[in-house]
């Protein structure tokens, strides 16, 4: 089910440049990305896929901004960011991005509202509105009468909600998933799934999805499949 | 601005302190038992030296000691030599005579020593000390029983050697539970004595010998009891603070024609004052940094602990960063926690050694000091410091990547 694609005249949220990702080990060098060019327009709903070893978690951490290129450039709304240090980038990761992780990565014996306001922890949000915003996105995930739950006493699908939820509370530009169903039975990963189509079509959130599995690929309005550090098919 | 703001740290930082209290505990033992020490020890030293100090008060800052033997070295600290561990010397009744003669404006007060057994009714104490002076040593050192206890002895009683006995506090209790003490006869040596008075409360002198267990009676009457004319000590009161020093070069003067500079020495109370305090000085010193050693093994303790909780939360990092935690918050969330344990742990240290100082008191002088608290609490607060960097900083540098991959 590949949608029709209505943002072509959408401006471009994260554009990747021709991105180069070497790693070196002793005396032989491997590119992890070799030479990657995409663009990710606003209100898009796009996942990347690939075989395992195929570079998707290397493009996956360079468009997350959890790592710098070797080569090429990464804008983020026209700006280069490649060259930013540590403190710039977590920055940047702050306000532009919101995760979701294959593992949840919830704080244990923490309440959903508490991990769901964590991000606003780095952020210029005041505190007077942290609480509030975190019980809009828990409620927007249908988790409103578990406020005070802390994750182990959540379903699997539940804690993933509160996941969704904690990457929403900043109003991000681009919620990355990674393997966001990977842990989840297939009732609770079709919800998180319908969640998903949810946020793009009601909410217009431009949303990446890297998953291995090309069914689940196939829901997003376009796939972007890497092989060997290159984009293999761009379907648009 | 700092991100998060301080009390959000401390917020999150007590939280997962919380979350495993066992281990909270366990991990600021060795602070809390460091802490503990150095208070209680600090407690104990302060306590000597003020008590000391009232108690040479009590005596006067108008008092001369002279005692056989040296007693000082010539660097002020109190002699160690053979000299002052045999003592042979002994004073005579002529020496009373001859500073009495010469010292017309001071007061000299001979000491005897008697170790006598004690029987009233079926109660018996042997090895007491019974200490022979005369009738002005009452009022001059304070020991004069007080009003409803009855009354020192008369100068009457002590020219006469009239067998009549004034009591320590203690021993007053023992010999007599159930109080009517003054005018009650005791069992000395087989000697009926007569009870006149008896003491309050006083407590120990000088650290050592206690006056609630002594028993006061005249110099002659002690002599008997003793079975020779010893005098062990005299005491010299001048009627000014002023006359202290011209005082002692007389005595030292007139005892020489008689004596050898070493068989005996003249002091006063400031001096021997000063040199128990600079004894006792410099033991709480020693005492507290052994004690302070244990502070630095908890420390370890906690970096342990820290190191490990970073590995723990490795994912917790992970997520933390990729969220948009900067290295910096980390480090300073790791190091907050590691302080407040290491505070955790030194609070209940002064809490602890407070209470223990307090149960010291009842039976030896403990004082605790702001300056021990403060000191304790804050070397407490830098060891955390100190020991809390190392895993901050390893936190701190954790990558995201690596850290969310972490299992």
């Amino acid at each position: 089910m590949i949608k029709s694609s209505l943002s072509k005249n959408k401006p471009v949220v994260l554009e990747l440049r021709d991105v180069v990702k070497t790693y070196t080990s002793g005396n032989t060098q491997f590119n992890a990305l070799d030479g990657v060019s995409l663009q990710i327009k606003k209100g898009e709903f796009v996942s990347i896929t690939g075989p395992s070893g195929s570079g998707k978690s290397t493009l996956m951490h360079i468009i997350g901004l959890l790592d710098n290129p070797t080569g090429g450039q990464v804008l983020l709304e026209g700006q280069d960011i490649s060259h930013l240090n540590e403190n710039e980038m977590a920055k940047v990761r702050n306000v532009t991005l919101g995760f979701v992780f294959q593992q949840f990565n919830l704080l244990a014996k923490t309440s959903s509202l508490e991990n769901a306001m964590l991000p606003l922890l780095y952020s210029d949000v005041p505190k007077s509105e942290r609480e509030n915003l975190a019980l809009q996105m828990l409620t927007k995930v249908g988790l409103q009468d578990k406020l005070r739950n802390t994750p182990a006493q959540l379903s699997g699908g539940q804690q993933q909600r509160v996941a969704i939820a904690r990457a929403l509370v900043n109003d991000p530009k681009i919620i990355l998933a990674d393997e966001p169903t990977g842990n989840l039975d297939s009732k609770s990963g079709t919800e998180v799934m319908k969640l998903f189509h949810h946020l793009h079509e009601d909410e217009g959130r431009t949303i990446v999805f890297v998953t291995h599995d090309m069914d689940l690929a196939l829901q997003a309005q376009r796939i972007i499949i890497i092989k060997d550090g290159k984009v293999e098919i761009k379907h648009a | 601005m700092l991100k998060p703001s301080l009390d959000d740290l401390i917020k999150s930082s007590v939280r997962s302190i919380l979350k495993n209290k066992g281990r909270t505990i366990l991990t600021s033992l060795g602070i809390i038992i460091g802490v503990t020490s150095v208070i209680l020890l600090t407690s104990i030293g302060n306590g000597l030296q003020v008590y000391i100090n009232q108690q040479f008060e009590s005596l006067g800052s108008n008092s001369i000691f002279v005692v056989p033997g040296k007693v000082f070295d010539d660097k002020g600290g109190f002699n160690n030599s053979e000299s002052a561990r045999y003592i042979t010397a002994k004073f005579r009744y002529q020496d009373i005579t001859t500073l009495r003669r010469n010292l017309r404006n001071s007061l000299v007060l001979p000491q005897s020593i008697a170790q006598i057994s004690i029987k009233q009714g079926s109660v018996i104490k042997k090895d007491i000390t019974l200490i022979g002076v005369n009738s002005q040593y009452g009022d001059a050192t304070n020991i004069t029983p007080p009003t409803g206890n009855g009354r020192w002895f008369t100068k009457e009683e002590d020219d006469k050697k009239t067998p009549v006995v004034v009591m320590g506090y203690k021993i007053a209790q023992d010999l007599f539970p159930n109080g009517n003490i003054v005018g009650k006869r005791v069992n000395v040596n087989g000697k009926n004595l007569k009870v006149v008075g008896f003491n309050e409360k006083k407590g120990g002198s000088f650290g050592g010998p206690n006056l609630d267990e002594y028993l006061f009676a005249p110099i002659g009457l002690v002599q008997g009891f003793a079975g020779n004319d010893d005098i062990v000590e005299i005491i010299i009161k001048t009627p000014t603070k002023e006359e202290v020093e011209a005082t002692k070069v007389e005595v030292k003067k007139i005892l020489l024609k008689d004596y050898d500079e070493d068989a005996f020495s003249v002091f006063d109370s400031s001096q021997l004052l000063n040199s128990i305090n600079a004894i006792i000085g410099t033991l709480t010193i020693a005492l507290a940094g052994i004690a302070a050693i244990s502070l630095v093994v908890g420390g370890i303790g906690i970096m342990n602990i820290m190191l490990v909780t970073v590995s723990e939360r490795t994912k917790e990092i992970g997520l933390r960063k990729a969220i948009g935690a900067y290295p910096r918050a980390i480090l300073i969330q790791f190091l907050i926690e590691a302080v407040i344990l290491s505070c955790l742990g030194g609070f209940i240290g002064v809490a602890l050694g407070w209470l223990g100082s307090l149960a010291i008191n009842n039976f030896f002088p403990a004082r605790v000091t702001f300056s021990s608290v403060a000191i304790a609490f804050g070397v407490s607060a830098l060891v955390g410091i100190i020991f809390g960097v190392a895993p901050a900083r390893r936190a701190s540098k954790l990558s995201p990547i690596e850290a969310l991959r972490y299992e």
